[in-house]
């Protein structure tokens, strides 16, 4: 069992390990870029060390670094954060060679959910629904391949088993641009992510974003901690999230949430994880699970009252899970803003020196972040430098208690989109609830129409 | 003058409407030109259209012109990573004494994963690199000088 943890990320998630570390009296040990080394994590850490330059390739991409960081440490568990390494199996499986705990799923379920079409087939195991198509990759025969399609019903999406996150896929509306899309596809998935396999499935026209958050220990238990709605979204990045999904029957999440859990009994998993899910038409239909803790985590922490942080560091530590599913209950409503370094209107980065900082506070009110006056953005990582949660007896409690916070919250000497979250929460398609995954894009083409 | 009072004229500059400015003090003469006619940022390729235009738009170019005759410098549009050619290891997009033709990219600045190119609104000649590829530079530095 650990005692000490080497945090492989930076910004506002580093933070956020560190203070549950804290909380379960684990020594921390920050690694960090030559460009966050002011950072107020690096500065709390038991002990702090220098990995590499800036550039993210160098320093918290470099596994070599870390792991010799871990050694030179003593570090004895790796958190991995979002991003970065957090999904990497070859990483999990060097952390393991070097006796190192890895504070994640093993890396033969990370490799699982990281090939699209063999988690596909593993959740259809789990009686987890999907979108409708073959849970296999396509045969090279074309008249095979535009069968399938037929059989599935156009509008089809082709997306590379390899792919994820919105990345590598293509929708085809009908059979003259099947197998074109198909060719294309596989050249950029080969491309990409050095896997020219593709799939294909039903294209969902109105879907929502909704997911399920889970814990699971080593010992064969699963919980699942109610669900999330994260349909707002530009370009496949999430701007703002809520739990729960609203407008959905109890009953038919908690159906969902039980198969989750029990996909993750099934296939061994341990640790939290999400699984996402398109929702249409009262139907959930899966299309991925990421295998890590979420930037969206607070919301469920908010409305469940479980530190989902600390439970993935205990399950990690071999820990069993003290909760039963009984024991879980979701109370209020949560919603989370990213607030990103980048202009509201075209959404170009804004890194630099921020000169003023002033924060939202008060009752059901958290901000998550590591900037503050006199933090400069660097150029060279996202752009996420807060997120703003607050919790709310109902939605439209909290949706209030939003409005009120973002109307607080100020930033100066960089651009921000606090002004776009203050319109979208304003916004009453949103505020109404339920909106598909093109709604926000939907709203700002007609903003900037007009 | 010292560079926190140029700074603060640059930005009462860029929160008004002006197109020039010019103040003089101890034998000091600072002249701050909006647009001015060097060259400035392109459109970014990994930004929609729209979205790239409105970007360059929105941005207050505002950089004090070194008056010269002859030359004049190319200035970052924004903080970020300079990149002078397209990939490691590749030859710069321009090399000094290189002629360059309106609309060429010069360089690139990378900031939080978004590659903006900065093109050429005139032909010039390159006639000095002052920066080094990789290097993070300010909004407003010079990058390259032109005659």
């Amino acid at each position: 069992m650990f005692d000490s943890v080497l945090i492989a990320n930076r910004g506002e998630i580093a933070l956020r390990i560190q203070r549950a570390c804290r909380g379960l009296g684990l020594r921390t040990i920050a690694v960090h870029s030559e460009a966050d080394r002011d950072a107020i994590h690096v500065r709390q850490a038991d002990q702090a060390l220098c990995i590499g330059p800036a550039a993210a390739v160098h320093s918290y991409l470099n596994q070599a670094a870390i792991l010799f960081a871990a050694e030179v440490s003593g570090a004895q568990a790796i958190h991995p954060g979002y991003g970065f390494l957090s999904e990497n199996a070859g990483f999990v499986a060097r952390v393991e060679e070097a006796g190192l705990t890895f504070i994640g799923p093993s890396a033969a379920c990370i490799r699982t959910m990281g090939d699209k079409v063999a988690a596909k087939r593993a959740m259809r195991a789990a009686g987890v629904p999907c979108v409708p198509g073959p849970d296999s990759t396509l045969p090279d025969d074309s008249a095979a391949v535009q069968a399938i399609a037929r059989e599935i019903g156009y509008p089809v999406i082709v997306k590379a088993a390899g792919g994820g996150g919105g990345r590598g896929m293509r929708v085809v509306n009908d059979e003259a641009g099947l197998l074109d899309a198909l060719s294309l596809t596989r050249e950029e998935a080969r491309r990409a992510f050095g896997n020219p396999e593709v799939y294909i499935e039903k294209f969902l026209l109105h879907p929502r974003h909704v997911e399920i958050q889970v814990l699971a220990d080593s010992h064969g238990n699963a919980l699942w901690l109610g669900s999330r709605d994260c349909s707002l979204q530009r370009r496949h990045q999430k701007v703002l999230e809520e739990a729960p999904a609203p407008g959905i029957d109890a009953g038919v999440i908690a159906a969902v949430g039980e198969r989750c859990a029990e996909a993750c009994r099934q296939i061994g998993y341990c640790g939290v994880g999400t699984f996402e899910f398109l929702y249409e038409n009262d139907a959930f239909y899966f299309i991925e699970m990421n295998t890590r803790l979420q930037v969206e985590h607070p919301v469920t922490e908010m409305t469940s009252g479980i530190d989902i942080v600390q439970q993935q560091i205990r399950v990690a530590r071999g820990e069993r899970l003290s909760l039963t599913q009984a024991d879980v209950s979701c109370s209020g409503h949560a919603i989370e803003c990213r607030i990103n370094a980048e202009n509201p209107e075209t959404f170009a980065p804004s890194p630099g020196l921020i000169t003023g900082w002033e924060l939202p506070g008060g009752w059901g009110v958290r901000v998550d972040s590591h900037a503050g006056a006199g933090y400069r953005v660097p150029p060279y990582y996202d752009s996420m430098i807060a997120k703003l949660i607050v919790h709310g007896a109902t939605r439209d409690d909290a949706l209030a208690r939003m409005r009120l916070a973002l109307a607080e919250m100020r930033v100066d000497g960089i651009a921000t989109n606090l002004p776009l979250h203050r319109d979208i929460v304003q916004e009453q398609g949103f505020a109404a609830g339920g909106v598909d995954i093109h709604h926000l894009e939907r709203w700002l083409q007609r903003r900037n129409g007009a | 003058m010292d560079p926190q009072q140029i700074k603060t004229l640059i930005d009462a500059m860029a929160s008004s409407d002006l197109s020039e400015m010019e103040y003089s003090q101890d034998g000091w003469t600072l002249r701050l030109v909006r647009h001015a006619p060097a060259l400035t940022a392109g459109d970014a390729p990994r930004v929609p259209a729209a979205a790239a235009t409105r970007a360059v738009a929105d941005r207050p170019r505002v950089a004090p012109v070194v008056e010269s005759a002859s030359t004049s410098e190319l200035r970052a549009p924004l903080y970020g990573v300079v990149h002078l050619g397209p990939a490691p290891g590749e030859p710069p997009f321009v090399a000094v004494g290189q002629p360059v033709k309106a609309g060429q990219t010069l360089c690139v600045i990378e900031a939080m994963k978004v590659f903006n190119e900065v093109r050429a609104e005139r032909d010039a000649t390159l006639q000095a690199v002052l920066v080094t590829s990789g290097q993070e530079v300010e909004a407003g530095q010079p990058l390259l000088r032109f005659e």
